[in-house]
């Protein structure tokens, strides 16, 4: 999925802990235009339910979210 | 500004200014001892920072709407209207504030800063001013319990993932990360991240407690945020969780300010009795290694051992012993950080500042006095119970070339447990 979606900026977060991967896509939102998205890659599983949450409250999209050898990857989409 | 606003502004200093909070605002002589104490103005001396000042510019506004004295003469008795310049140096001053309360232990009159600004967030709040990140980490963390469903799949997942490291770690293919299970003596509210969860449920294990995980993390930036009813709703997550499984205690992971929330304030906000014990998790280990539940091996951690208190653990929940207890069982050779327990330098991460990338400057220069503190102690290891420190010395540690090795205190409970995968770890 994530080779059909234009992705604007990448967020290499391995290694960070939860809910650290969170605090850094939302520190990452506001540097892409609304309509554009991030690809963030993390190794904590607790980013499988946080990230979700936050788009979810903060009224942005998540496109993606999946695990992949071991790593979490999603893809953030910004709505507002 | 519009006297709505400031109807609305003086309305929240008017709901918040009880007795004890009255008397600080007249108490303060500007004597400047909690310059000295303030890790933030010493490592940056920025006059913003300096603890008397934060709290004046609230002064400033109870002169001028609560005083007669500062009604008519303001000039004269520096009263001051909540204009927006004062508003954008209150927002400096209190978000970068990591509410320490170390100034509180040297002021005479132990005015109690942090307290003060609690009531300047309330005031940003209603002026819209609120930190937006800790305002977006608070709302995730709602939603995350109004729709609990959404997420279990996920989490059980996780959990499950643990559970094997887990089995691996004891080498014991019976060993779980229980959940949801009913009539468990103890409720673990980990951190989201599995580091928090892994170490605890080794030694649960080991220790045989009948004990089950939270389905909600222990952080609270509702707490940072300022936001008593977010903060509420964040810890009454997992306080019904806590009521349908029937425990007998939540335990809270290592995090300095969790503890905090969950033992002193939840009552407050909730106007509800705290219906279980509260203990931190390093209370539960002492008191393992104490009762010989789990058996820890001294020869295992290698180099000079020392301990950083967080500040809501340490100084303002008085958690100093425990830790020192459980470290000094896994090594002969602790240090001491000069000064500790509760004279402790701040290190300058809490409060959520780690996660308010506006204040990373300011942050890394108030870590001084710690960069201080750990090179004088030649420790290797450092020992500590907080994500927000850790983070924090962990950035300090590269920038200034400390060497250390950063630990929290249960992975070095674990590392120093006879345990079959540690053992292997070693081969």
């Amino acid at each position: 999925m994530s080779d059909e979606i234009k992705v604007d900026l990448e967020l290499d977060l391995k290694g960070l802990l939860c809910p650290l991967p969170m605090v850094k896509v939302s520190q990452n939102i506001s540097k892409v235009e609304v309509g554009e998205v991030i690809r963030a890659v993390a190794t904590d599983p607790g980013a499988m339910a946080d990230i979700p949450a936050w788009a979810k409250s903060t009224g942005n999209e998540v496109l993606q979210a999946e695990k992949v050898d071991g790593e979490f990857v999603f893809l953030v989409k910004r709505v507002k | 500004m519009e006297s709505q606003q400031l109807t609305t502004l003086t309305g929240v200093i008017d709901k918040k200014m009880n007795r004890q909070l009255k008397q600080y605002m007249d108490i303060c002589a500007r004597c400047a001892i909690c310059k000295d104490a303030c890790h933030q103005y010493v490592g940056t001396g920025d006059f913003k920072y300096l603890p008397a000042r934060r709290a004046e510019l609230i002064r400033q506004i109870y002169k001028k709407y609560f005083t007669k004295a500062g009604e008519f003469v303001p000039a004269l008795y520096e009263a001051r209207d909540p204009d927006e310049n004062l508003l954008e140096e209150l927002y400096e001053s209190t978000y970068a504030c990591t509410g320490c309360r170390r100034c509180m232990y040297y002021c005479p009159f132990s005015i109690d800063t942090a307290w003060i600004l609690s009531v300047a967030k309330s005031i940003l709040i209603a002026a819209g001013m609120g930190n937006e990140m800790l305002g977006q980490l608070a709302d995730a963390a709602i939603f995350k319990g109004d729709n609990a469903e959404m997420f279990e799949d996920v989490m059980i997942s996780g959990f499950k993932e643990i559970e094997e490291e887990v089995r691996q770690i004891t080498g014991n293919p019976e060993a779980q990360v229980p959940v949801g299970k009913q009539g468990a003596d103890v409720l673990y509210v980990a951190l989201a991240g599995a580091h928090s969860i892994r170490p605890a449920a080794v030694i649960f294990e080991e220790a045989g407690e009948n004990w089950t995980i939270s389905m909600f993390e222990a952080a609270n930036y509702g707490f940072f945020y300022g936001d008593a009813e977010k903060a509420r709703l964040i810890t009454k997550r997992y306080i019904d969780e806590a009521k349908r499984l029937g425990v007998k205690e939540i335990v809270v992971p290592e995090c300095g300010h969790a503890y905090r929330v969950a033992e002193f304030f939840y009552e407050a906000w909730s106007k509800e009795p705290m219906p279980f014990k509260v203990s931190h998790i390093l209370e539960k280990v002492d008191d393992y290694i104490k009762s010989g539940r789990i058996t820890v091996d001294k020869g295992i951690i290698q180099g000079k051992v020392t301990y950083h208190d967080p500040c809501q653990l340490g100084r303002n929940g008085g958690k100093f012993e425990q830790p020192r207890d459980i470290v000094k069982a896994v090594t002969d050779n602790f240090v001491d950080l000069t000064p500790n327990r509760e004279k402790q330098w701040c290190c300058g991460g809490g409060g959520g500042i780690v996660a308010m990338e506006e204040f990373t400057k300011t942050r890394l220069a108030s870590g001084i006095k710690k960069v201080e503190q750990l090179k004088a102690s030649g420790a290797s290891v450092l020992a500590c119970p907080c994500e927000n420190c850790r983070l924090q010395i962990e950035e300090l540690n590269d920038i200034h070339e400390l060497g250390l090795e950063i630990w929290q205190v249960i992975d070095l409970v674990v590392a120093a447990m006879p345990l079959p995968g540690n053992k292997k770890a070693a081969e």
